[in-house]
């Protein structure tokens, strides 16, 4: 049997940032994972995260992923991959086994960090090939590069169904529409924005009936539910699709807390059982601490963050740093830790908000359709006034909900974006301040949610600055369509620029040159066909 | 059909090199080290296995090894996780019916 000071079990964000703040104290460390390759459900995330510097904004899951690994190779961090820890008894012991064998490990302190399983919603038919997790769909395009279908209905509308469908479309998959029970579309407006301007359809208040198909899926119906999730009847429409995405939320794995005897709880708000924990990840088991999503379902960030908090303090339990030192290190996570819980989808909201912490009133068609309807779309601090856009060049940024994100106030070299101290204050432009056109907030924008807008250009046409994440990239002097946010033609446009440095991490600014009274509506460019005539 | 060419925001799939494998008798081409199922994916291989009991088709599901719904008959051993076994030359790959190899 072998000891360590700090055995952490998963080696996802949780358990690597756990491993590395341990290390980093000067503890022994060894951390399990029954997957072959490290990072939890890192490695899969391909879209830019949300937070403020200090979380990581605005870089991509997959890099976050590849520098903790990093960061814990370069402390002597003992990364033991394909094990399966299969029991965790008494005196902090754990048996693991790995290639069909089984060895025995004794920590001073274990960080369990075992994640989360995806939840399920059984229908008829949903057996067939071809019904796939959403971390499936992800699993085999963005780690194994092949797309899991051709046309794909995404059930569940929250974050994770959102992110995946656009990846879907990234991939070269057609999403042909996305689906939700519930009556709001459950994830980041602007999330959803991004996929209603490409033409997704968003159906809130349906759900699945039936996947259709002998051997595979060929085809799936769809129902509206009413106020009491009955369906109704008459309303079911027919989608061709070969592949059904099922994002319908997370459930903390929380066995080897069970096993290990730990106080536990069942809290719908965390998704699940969890283990009771102190505010420092401690179970009722002194010395076993539990952290990211096996704690509670929230986001790779704050995983991230819960990790440091537990492994700073297996480190003052065992004397590699003073209570002193410990207290300070957590104020500064635990702050870290609130920042991201703040907001409107944060921990402590209910599902009803009707406002922001503002006081704008938030766009019902947004959270109906995925859009921001036109009406609706001057009542927010980020969009510029009539006046304004007549100056010149101006940012537009379409982030209506509070969400807890910042940079884009300091991509601005000139400081034309304010979001304050409060990463969850709605961005504001200061119009007094010139836009020089950088495209830098565009790019920063982990929302996709900032646009540049010059209504005069040439005489009767403007220009529309946009962020673009597909392949391929188009071409200067391309023709193709503008599309509005809902995904709808509303003229011909043409391709004045396109920006693209290792600065911006593979989001380039795509310029269009569109009708000036088209410059507040035209958010997306779609390539023409290759023989096809534009009129 | 399946595979990705062009992706905007990773450049490249780590592969191994080009290999043959058989599946049911037919020798079909994937990438070595890639999971079994990814390979067969590519071929447009849908059905892994029938349930035992009532004779349903069963494919990939979650992709990382634990829902065992991907289950097939590598190299005449059964209920093997084909989404997370890497494929190798010459494999042998079989539809499960229940436990077996034949209806």
């Amino acid at each position: 049997m072998e000891r360590f000071e700090l055995i952490v079990i998963g080696a996802g964000p949780a358990g690597l940032s756990a491993a590395i703040e341990a290390a980093s104290c000067g503890m022994s460390v060894i951390v399990f994972d029954e997957n072959t390759r490290p990072g939890g459900q890192l490695f899969k995330q391909i879209h830019k995260f949300f937070g403020s510097k200090e979380h990581k904004a605005k870089e991509r899951g997959f890099n976050i992923g590849k520098n903790l690994l990093n960061e814990a190779e370069e402390l002597g961090v003992r990364v033991e991959l394909d094990s399966t820890v299969m029991g965790i008894f008494r005196n902090k012991e754990i048996s693991v086994m790995k290639n069909d064998s089984v060895k025995h490990f004794k920590g001073n302190s274990i960080v369990i960090a075992t994640g989360a399983s995806e939840n399920m919603v059984p229908f008829k038919g949903w057996t067939l090939p071809g019904v796939i997790g959403a971390g499936a769909a992800q699993t085999m395009m963005n780690i194994h590069g092949i797309k899991p279908g051709n046309r794909v209905l995404m059930v569940g509308s929250g974050n994770v169904g959102l992110v995946v469908g656009y990846q879907l479309i990234q991939a070269g998959c057609i999403l042909e529409a996305i689906i939700d029970a519930a009556p709001r579309v459950g994830g980041y407006g602007v999330h959803a924005a991004k996929l209603a301007r490409i033409g997704v359809p968003f159906y809130m208040s349906h759900t699945i009936k039936l996947a259709q198909g002998i051997d595979r899926v060929e085809g799936a119906i769809i129902v509206e539910v009413d106020k009491s999730w009955k369906p109704v009847s008459g309303s079911e429409k027919t989608l061709e699709v070969d592949t059904i995405c099922i994002a319908v939320g997370l459930s903390p794995m929380s066995q080897l807390v069970r096993l290990a005897g730990c106080k536990t709880l069942d809290d719908p708000k965390k998704g699940g059982i969890v283990p009771l924990c102190n505010e420092y990840g401690e179970t009722s088991i002194s010395g076993i601490y539990a952290a990211g999503d096996v704690a509670g379902i929230e986001e790779a960030s704050s995983a991230m963050i819960q990790g440091k908090i537990a492994g700073a303090a297996a480190s003052k339990d065992q004397g590699y740093i003073s209570e002193d030192e410990f207290k300070a290190r957590q104020k500064k996570l635990e702050n870290s830790l609130l920042q991201l819980r703040e907001g409107m989808f944060g921990h402590k909201s209910t599902a009803q908000v009707t406002h922001t912490d503002e006081g704008y009133e938030l766009s019902h068609s947004l959270l109906k359709k995925g859009y921001i309807s036109d009406t609706e779309l001057s009542h927010y601090p980020g969009i510029p006034t009539e006046d304004d856009l007549k100056d010149g060049l101006v940012p537009v940024i379409e982030c209506t909900q509070n969400i807890p994100c910042n940079p884009c106030q300091d991509a601005c070299p000139k400081g034309c974006i304010k979001v304050g101290d409060n990463i969850t204050n709605l961005p504001s432009i200061e119009t007094s301040v010139k836009c020089s056109g950088c495209g830098m907030c565009v790019v920063s924008c982990s929302g996709q949610a900032i646009f540049l807008v010059k209504q005069n250009h040439s005489p009767g046409y403007g220009l529309v600055s946009l962020p673009y994440e597909f392949s391929p990239l188009p071409d200067v002097g391309d023709i193709g369509y503008a599309l509005d946010r809902l995904g709808n033609v509303v003229s011909k446009a043409e391709v004045i620029s396109i920006k693209k440095t290792p600065v911006m991490d593979e989001t380039a600014v795509l310029t269009m040159k569109v009708p000036s009274n088209l410059t507040m509506k035209a958010r997306f460019f779609k390539p023409a066909m290759k023989e096809e005539k534009i009129i | 059909m399946y595979r990705i060419k062009e992706h905007p925001i990773l450049k490249s799939f780590q592969k191994g090199r080009l290999v043959k494998f058989e599946f049911d008798g037919n020798v079909m081409e994937g990438f070595e080290g890639e999971p079994i199922s990814v390979a067969l994916k590519a071929n447009g291989v849908m059905v892994h296995r029938y349930t035992k009991k009532h004779s349903q088709p069963r494919g990939v599901f979650c992709s990382i090894g634990r829902c065992t719904d991907c289950v097939m008959i590598v190299d005449g051993q059964t209920n093997v996780r084909t989404c997370i076994t890497p494929l190798a030359e010459g494999m042998k790959i079989e539809t499960q019916y229940g436990v077996l190899n034949k209806r």
